[in-house]
This record gives C-alpha cells, structure tokens and sequence, in this order.
C-alpha cells in the first residue's frame, strides 16, 4: 500500500500522526503533516485506514501497487 | 475572458433574490441550479453572489485558499452575534492558529465522550416514566452543556442552566439574511438579538465576580483568559471579549448539534426499520454493561449512518460563502475581485447525479459497495476542502453518545403527525420548528428484556 497527502487540503491537523505515529508526523512550523513512511507495511494497514478515515480534510488516500 | 455567468430570473428592484433567501432558500439555490447550471448568478439587495454546482465547480471552490476565497467578509450577519475582537474579526492567520486547537483532537475526546454521556443522563433525570418533550428545547439544553462541559471545562459548565436556552436562541434567530443590507437595522430580530448578548455578557460578568468573591480558584479556558495581563497589569480580554469567545465556540457547536439530534430522532421515528436495527445494535453493543467511551463510540455503524443520512436530508448549514480576494477561474468562467461565491450544502446533498433516489432516508448508501459519502466534494454536510468542519469527529462522537444514551434508556414515538415536523429556513441559522413534540417511555432493562 502507498499513502498520499493531498497538501492542498492538509492543514496540519495531525489526527493521522496519533493513529499511525510510525507513518505521519506533523511539522508544527509549515502545519503540514510529513510522510515518515510512504509505502508503510501491510501490518499498519488497520492504523493508516483510521487516519484516512479520521482525517479532518479528508487530505489522505491509500493507493494500492 | 470571462464567458457571462448566467444571472438567475426573477429579481426584484433593489432586494434582488433576498426576500426568496428569506422565504425558502431551498427553492431558490435549487432554482439556480436548474435554470443556470454549473455557474449562476444571484443578487443579494445589490450583492452579486455567484453560486456554484456539481462536484467539480464545488471542489475548485473548496480547495481555493484564503488569500483567493476569503471566510471573513462572507457573513456579514455573524458579525453583531460574536462581537469585535472574535472569530470573523480576526486575520486568516490567527484563525488558523485557533483551529489548532488541542479540544478537539483525537485525546481530548476520549474524555469528552464520557462527558456527554454524563450530561445526558442528567438531562433525563427529570423525565420519569412517561411524557412529552419538545425536541428544540431538549436539545437545545443540552448541547449548551455537552459543549460548555467538553469546550470550556466542567467547573463552567456547572455555572450554567436553562435560563441561557432562550439567550442562544435569540442570538441564533438573529441571523436573518436582511444582515446582507444592514445587520444593524432595527428589526425584532436583531434587537433580540443584541438584548440577549449584552445578558450573556453580564451573566458572565456575574460568574466571575462571583469566583472571586468566593475566591475560588478555577481552572478553566475563560477563568484563564481571564487572569492573562497586559504588560501595564490591567486583564488582557474584557469581559465582552470573552462573551463573545464562548457565543463563537458554541455556535459552531450548539444549533448544529442540536438540530442533528432532533432530526436524527425524527427520521428513526419515521423509519421504524432502522429504529428497530439501531436499537438492537446499541443493546447488542453495550449488553456486557460497558461504559459509554471514546472505544465504545468509535464503531456503531449501523446509527453512524443513520446519522449521515440525517447529515445528508436536513444539513444543519445550508449555504457556504466566501468573498473573493483574488479573482477565481473555473472552466471558461471568472468571478471578479468584490463578488461572493457560494455553494449550497442542501443542494449538493441530495444532487441525483451523486446520490440514487436522493430524497430517500437510505443509509444503506454509507454501505461497502455504495458509500455515496466518498464523493467528499458533493456529500458535503460538513463542508469539505481546508475548512471542513473542525468539530466533525467530536460532533459524530456527540451524536453517538447522546443516543448511545437515549435509546437504551427510553423508547419515542411521534406527538404530532410525521409530515408536521419541518426546519425554519427563515434565519441563517437553520433550527427545527417548533411544536416538534415527541412522547417518551421509559424501556425495560434490556437485561430484563432479554431474560
């Protein structure tokens, strides 16, 4: 699975990084959220579903390769 | 080049379409809609307001930033409601700071959750057996709570009761779209609606005389606010300027809640099927003698999509506005620098090329396979885009907890006939029309059911 921010969208919120803290982090100073993984592994598919789902701007969507 | 964004029909001299805004907003947007497609044109007493539809003309308006669409200048009519120094009065940067705000992300609801579900028993305290309740007035009491109690903290909260119900609504009913000539102008509407803020202002004036008096020590977000000082020792916010700080908190919160509430009762009573599922799924979900909480709440889908199907037929907020700073482009067309943009939330929601059989109360369109709600940029209750709404996951948690609540505790029928029940279009503010009278009974334990 591949993770996407949309960055028009993102405005730093940081739902994703306290579901998935292995795969997003928020960088207070732009309020943007970065991509510490982009391919995470399947096993944090649970927790990276959530923070799509819980995104306040629905900024994020998995892609699958 | 621009090409001519089509101007709707029927304008009046002067008023333009605002009496029609006034009288069914519905009718209108939906009208301009259908006779001038994507881009359309309305008149707001002299106020071009260029109204876009469908999902592409809605996304390019919702991901536009704020030096292009500007929020500020858009609401005209919310202005006297907060006050100056308050929300639409402060610079897209300081808002977007506010917004950050930690209430509302995910570890505070976790405490917030048991907050609401305590606030609803209390509410229901009082009910005993059997009786009638008006949905407005219900909820209305109640979100002011919820919202005070997980907003502002519980020490606040305490200080409340219903003597502020007829306040906010006062204040809510203030919002006639008239605002769009003068949001001063002498009308009943708007002199209640000044009465009741300067009451807001001396009750808390009231509350925090009192604390000192008493000296107690609270802890809570105005209490704080409150001791900030400037450089000279003398307080930082006036009194007013908190007043008008908590009017903004529980207006995003308050009405929009309430009104939810109340539909979503409504809609379950009209559509019995899915009261009977729900219930079964909120017994099912809490027979272990579980705790109303964050984790009880995340999962219940079958009443979270009830709720989106409420979301989705009775949008709290109907018409979304921006004032263009720059000019926007979409396709062909342009909308200068000074005009408004809007889009229509209700409109939008029940679009056919979006959502099958759109006037139907369906939730099953939220179902894996259907889920209409992932065109984000048409099933729009919550806005969408950068300034979707902030509060929406505390709200859907709210929700759930307050009927998490109810409909374990008590069984409703209708009061009236099921068509009587109707929202006022009148104001800005979109609130259920009273009477809306259900009858309430109080259920057998579902332990004692089951056995």
């Amino acid at each position: 699975m591949k993770v996407r921010i949309d960055l028009d969208l993102c405005q730093g919120h940081g739902v994703c990084a306290e579901e998935a803290p292995e795969v997003f982090a928020v960088d207070a100073a732009e309020a943007r959220v970065v991509l510490l993984e982009a391919s995470p592994p399947e096993t944090l598919r649970a927790k990276v579903e959530a923070a799509v789902k819980y995104c306040p701007t629905h900024a994020l969507r998995i892609t699958e390769e | 080049m621009s090409a001519p964004i089509p101007r709707l029909s029927r304008r009046l001299p002067l008023f333009g379409h605002l009496l029609q805004l006034r009288r069914d907003p519905i009718e209108l947007m939906q009208r301009c809609r259908d006779e001038c497609g994507e881009v359309g044109e309305l008149s707001l007493a002299g106020q071009p307001l260029v109204m876009l539809y469908g999902e592409a003309a809605q996304e390019a308006f919702f991901r536009a930033p704020d030096e292009q669409l500007d929020q500020a200048a858009a609401y005209p009519f919310m202005k006297p409601v907060f006050g100056p120094g308050v929300v639409f009065d402060a610079t897209p940067e300081q808002r977007k700071q506010a917004l950050r705000n930690r209430s509302l992300r995910d570890q505070a609801l976790r405490g917030h959750a048991e907050t609401i579900a305590r606030e609803t028993e209390r509410m229901i305290a009082r009910w005993g057996e059997s009786g009638e309740v008006d949905l407005l007035d219900f909820f209305a009491e109640l979100t002011i709570y919820t919202s005070s109690a997980a907003l502002v903290g519980p020490e606040f909260r305490e200080e409340l009761g219903p003597e502020l119900v007829p306040l906010f609504k006062d204040l809510e009913r203030g919002t006639d779209a008239v605002a769009y000539v003068n949001p001063y102008l002498p009308i009943p509407s708007f002199r209640k609606r000044d009465r009741a803020r300067k009451r807001l202002v001396a009750f808390l004036q009231g509350i925090f005389e009192r604390r000192e008096r008493e000296g107690r020590k609270c802890q809570d977000l105005f209490q704080v606010l409150r001791g900030v000082r400037n450089p000279d020792g003398t307080p930082r916010y006036d009194v007013d300027t908190i007043t008008g700080m908590f009017i903004s908190l529980m207006f995003a919160g308050h009405h929009t809640t309430s009104t939810t509430s109340s539909w979503a009762l409504l809609e379950l009573l009209r559509h019995p099927e899915w009261m009977k599922r729900v219930t079964e799924e909120l017994d099912a979900l809490y027979a272990d003698g579980r705790e109303v909480s964050y984790q009880a709440l995340r999962e219940i889908p079958v009443l979270e999509n009830c709720f989106k199907e409420t979301l989705r037929l009775h949008p709290p907020l109907i018409l979304l506005m921006r004032k263009v700073a720059q000019p926007f482009h979409y396709k062909d067309w342009t909308v200068p620098v000074g005009r408004s943009v809007g889009v229509s939330l209700a409109v939008s929601n029940r679009d056919p090329r979006v959502f099958r059989d759109p006037g139907r109360f369906d939730p099953t369109r939220y179902e894996a396979g259907r889920e209409e709600d992932q065109h984000v940029f048409a099933w729009i209750p919550f806005g969408a885009g950068r300034h979707r709404c902030v509060g929406a996951a505390f709200a859907m948690m709210q929700v759930k907890a307050i009927f998490s609540i109810l409909l374990r505790r008590y069984e409703f029928e209708l009061a009236q006939p099921p068509e009587s029940y109707h929202s006022d279009h009148s104001k800005m503010v979109v609130q259920l029309a009273q009477p809306c009278r259900v009858r309430y009974r109080r259920r057998a334990a579902p332990a004692a059911a089951a056995a």
